[in-house]
């Protein structure tokens, strides 16, 4: 194997990309829910509640129309699947919000349990629609990379330049929402009171600024993205929904998120590393360099090298992980 | 206690107990049963069953209508003592009520059997009879009647909040039910459901389903073989629960307890597969080496903590991947090639499972019952030993020696245990019969390490210097490190011995042979380390505590079992109700803060005393 040769460098990129999107809208979703003040270890059950929601949701709606003809392509049930990621995704993150905001449980703990939730309740629900407790069926509408909906630009999607830009309209989407979070969060009056209540509450409460509906925002934002991130996994990423399909994606983004010090373009420089190395790592796996095993822990031991060299100089929101009384 | 909530709860009460099914006549398995409830015979499933009739049923609701009415009267208008009485002798009644309704039933239920058995029917009728969710509510209702009372004597208006540290888990267990009763109603159809029902009859069939699916989860504590394997199951949860509520109580949220199971089983495995020597050496080494692997692997993000302030929570999540790469490493092949370098490794049995090489004789923990004295199925002596070692071993530390420094009374207690296996082995056995569906449970003594595990878990916590340093770090860190504890030492130690607390349960499955082999297995069971959480909260990190939670997840796990045979309801029904339980301790129970919060606690139990003093007077 070359490791300069165009083809592998394509590939390496095209891949760091995919890899990089899902790290990317849960690490934003995560830099609003921690800005406003609480911790969502959360977001990993978010990805998995959200991934299973889009496929449950374009494998129902689909399966009518499949059976009428199985050649039948009808290009809004992906994005319905989407739309049932981020309900899934909201609805996971309220129960963690009512319970860290409106009765003050340990953050910390209110989100492992709902991650325990998203490793057993998926379980019981395929075995009520599929009848096995480890994935869904297999989908046949899944999000399709841009060339699809630009037929007309055949010619530019078959140079390296056009395979890596060949992404599905959701890696965009990702990379779009830097500017955009940065936008809403630094430069708007609504992302100034989201981050003040995450510093000094106290101080907000005092100026007039609802601490507990500033924070509900950023729990549910949270929700949103991280639930897109899912429906990534699930309905472009691959087609179906496997059982803990977040993989420690979720921890992997809180990770990027203190390494990228809360902020959206350092989230973007941080999630770019891991999506990179999860990448390497995939496009080394068959050349036989070194055991697939450790090849698979890199980026989690990258996640605690960049854990034990970062973190004493970025500062968090100061009242990160403290409910507010009032 | 606002005044309306008692007639709600009434109200409550009465209102569901006249749609539950109150007895089950007969179900076949599968879940199929003959429902009596109060406004007739419920029979989804179209079972055949003989005549069958309890004519008292209806009027006996009526009766509890009355009594469910009186007691909200009694509330309401009744005050002081008058109400206290009021309310006893009305719970009172209720219990008698209660007593006479279960006997009516089972006396029913055994003429029945009795005179078609006589009839020359070859097998009794009614199978699996049993009361059911009516009857449950009206003992529990009556309870609640009771304590209501005693909270309107004097001294006892602080009663739950005084038993918080019950209160709050036993409300979180019970919401946790209802959401994972609901769950079920939602989605599994009633079992053999032939023509549609009735309101009445659907609301019946379906309460009865969760209702099963409950009488299943807690199933194995009725039967011998069911208790076994449910400490068989226990025996993990209960290390993976210490090493959490270890954590908890520095303050540290371990979530590593997987990873440190799986570095645990590793070094088991080492030492299984490579230590020579005789088995008084090499199984405490092997016991010990597990411990150490945990240790080891929970000591890395102490130090990372320690030394860099890296969250130990991540970290500890990270490590549990990074472990099961690890495990992937040593047990799924044998051949690895390093930069083009094959290397082979000598760990991995041949065959398809990924599985280690069986550990030697000698670093095997023997099952319980061998350790009792029998010797696989069949009759046997039931040797004296272990139960006179134990008895001596209690009665010793918490009678005899009691007068002791801790140092001697320990070692005297042990003394007397050992005194104690020697009488017990010399004293001649009691004869028993072992049945094979008890000796096919692989409960073995690793269940005993998990009893003296949590025998150290008391002592360090809160009979030494060290522990109680643990724990002035947990509660006020500041206040800690100005008092002269050193906290970086402290975060690394107690990482570690909640690490080796949590490696020590690969005892049980490698040492212990818990999963049918004595190998390292790649099936190992590593997510119990989760449910470590749950039990370290369930059990309020107390010692008794932890091992009661432990215990009642044995029991919920074991369950589940029989939930997937009759029900085709997934196992990972429990998984779920023990997230749950976790959420909803964590939210405090949804109760009022004064259940939650030590200081707002006392705070309410001081505003409460001089009403009591005054009540008295």
């Amino acid at each position: 194997m070359d490791i300069l040769s165009t083809a592998f460098l394509v590939a390496l990129v095209a891949g760091a990309l995919r890899q990089t999107t899902p790290l990317l809208f849960t690490a934003l979703g995560g830099m609003f829910n921690e800005r406003s003040g609480v911790v969502n270890i959360a977001l990993e059950a978010i990805i998995n509640f959200g991934a299973l929601a889009a496929a449950v949701t374009v494998q129902l709606l689909e399966a009518p129309y499949l059976a009428a003809d199985p050649n039948l392509r009808i290009w809004w049930i992906p994005w319905v699947g989407v739309l049932a990621a981020i309900v899934a995704g909201v609805l996971t993150a309220w129960v963690h919000a009512v319970v860290s905001i409106r009765y003050r449980a340990d953050q910390i703990v209110s989100g492992t349990a709902i991650n325990m939730l998203s490793f057993g309740l998926p379980s019981i629900v395929l075995l009520f629609l599929y009848h096995n407790t480890t994935a869904s069926k297999e989908v046949v509408h899944r999000i399709l990379p841009i060339s699809s909906y630009l037929p007309f630009l055949q010619d530019f999607f078959a140079t390296p330049l056009g395979r890596i830009l060949d992404q599905s309209p959701l890696v965009y989407l990702a990379f779009l929402l830097v500017p955009v979070t940065y936008f809403a969060l630094f430069k708007t009056p609504w992302g100034l009171r989201v981050r003040s209540v995450g510093e000094h509450p106290e101080a907000a409460d005092s100026l007039g600024i609802n601490v507990f509906l500033m924070r509900y925002q950023g729990v549910l934002l949270s929700g949103v993205l991280a639930g897109i991130a899912g429906a990534y996994l699930s309905i472009d990423q691959i087609n179906q929904f496997i059982r803990m399909m977040a993989a420690g994606r979720g921890f992997i983004a809180l990770a990027a998120l203190i390494f990228g010090k809360w902020h959206p373009l350092g989230i973007l420089g941080a999630t770019l590393l891991f999506g990179f190395a999860e990448a390497f790592r995939i496009q080394i796996e068959g050349a036989g360099v070194l055991p697939s095993p450790i090849l698979q822990a890199f980026p989690y031991v990258l996640t605690m090298l960049v854990l034990a060299g970062f973190i004493g100089r970025a500062r968090p929101p100061a009242a990160i992980g403290k409910p507010y009384e009032k | 206690m606002s005044r309306v909530l008692v007639p709600l709860v009434s109200l409550f009460f009465a209102l569901v107990a006249a749609a539950s099914p109150w007895f089950v006549v007969t179900r076949a398995f599968g879940g199929k049963g003959v429902l009596l409830a109060p406004f007739g015979l419920v029979n989804p499933g179209g079972v055949r069953v003989p005549d069958f009739d309890l004519p008292w049923v209806p009027l006996a609701f009526w009766a509890w209508a009355v009594l469910a009415v009186l007691a909200s009267l009694a509330y309401l208008f009744l005050t002081g003592r008058n109400r206290a009485r009021a309310l006893y002798l009305l719970g009172g009644l209720g219990l008698l009520l209660f007593a006479l309704e279960a006997y009516a039933f089972y006396r029913q239920v055994a003429e029945v059997n009795a005179a078609a058995l006589e009839a020359g029917a070859r097998r009794p009728p009614l199978k699996r009879y049993s009361l059911s969710l009516g009857l449950y509510l009206q003992l529990f209702y009556a309870l609640f009647l009771l304590v209501l009372a005693r909270m309107h004597t004097p001294g006892g208006a602080g009663l739950l909040v005084r038993y918080r540290g019950v209160v709050v888990p036993a409300v979180s267990l019970l919401l946790a039910m209802v959401a994972g009763g609901v769950l079920v109603w939602l989605l599994r159809p009633i079992p053999g459901l032939r023509e549609p029902l009735s309101t009445y009859g659907y609301l019946v069939a379906k309460l009865d389903l969760v209702t099963y699916t409950f009488q299943l989860l807690f199933g194995p504590v009725l039967t011998l073989p069911g208790l076994f394997q449910s400490a068989l199951i226990a025996t993990p949860l209960i290390f993976t629960g210490l090493s959490v509520a270890f954590g908890f109580k520095a303050g540290l949220f371990n979530i590593g307890a997987p990873g440190q199971l799986i570095m645990g089983a590793v070094f088991a495995m080492f030492a299984g597969l490579y230590l020579p020597g005789p088995r008084f050496l090499v199984l405490p080494a092997a016991i010990a080496a597990a411990a150490l692997g945990g240790a080891f692997w929970g000591a890395i993000p102490g130090w990372l903590k320690a030394r860099f302030g890296a969250h130990e929570v991540i970290n500890t999540i990270m490590m549990n991947y990074v472990a099961l790469s690890v495990m992937l490493l040593l047990l799924s092949k044998n051949e690895w090639s390093f930069f083009g370098h094959v290397v082979h490794f000598p760990f991995k049995a041949p065959g398809y499972e990924p599985k280690s090489l069986e550990i030697s004789e000698a670093a095997r923990i023997p099952l319980f019952l061998n350790l009792l004295g029998f010797k696989g199925a069949g009759s046997g002596e039931l040797s004296l030993a272990l139960p006179l070692a134990l008895l001596l071993l209690v009665l010793g530390y918490y009678l005899f020696f009691r007068k002791l420094e801790l140092g001697p009374r320990v070692l005297a207690s042990l003394a007397a245990a050992m005194a104690g296996y020697l009488v017990g082995g010399w004293l001649p056995g009691i004869p028993a019969q072992v049945g094979a569906d008890l000796a096919s449970v692989r409960l073995n003594g690793a269940f005993l390490i998990a009893l003296f595990s949590v025998a150290f878990y008391n002592f360090y916590m809160w009979r030494t210097k060290h522990g109680y340093e643990l724990r002035a770090v947990g509660l006020a860190p500041k206040a800690a490190e100005y008092a002269g504890v050193k906290i970086t030492q402290k975060l690394v130690l107690t990482m570690a011995i909640a690490g080796a607390l949590a490696g020590l349960a690969a005892t049980h499955y490698v040492l212990g042979g818990g999963i049918d082999e004595y190998r390292f297995k790649q099936s190992i069971p590593y997510n119990v380390g989760f449910d470590g959480i749950a039990v370290a909260l369930m059990g309020q990190n107390t010692p008794i505590g932890v091992t009661l939670a432990a215990g009642l997840f044995g029991v919920l796990l074991t369950g589940g079992l029989q939930l997937n045979l009759q029900l085709g309801i997934s196992r990972e029904l429990v998984l779920v109700l023990e997230a749950l339980i976790v959420l909803f301790i964590a939210a405090g129970g949804f109760l009022p803060r004064y259940f939650t919060d030590p200081l707002l606690a006392a705070e309410f139990l001081k505003r409460l005393a001089p009403e009591a003093e005054k009540e008295v007077a």
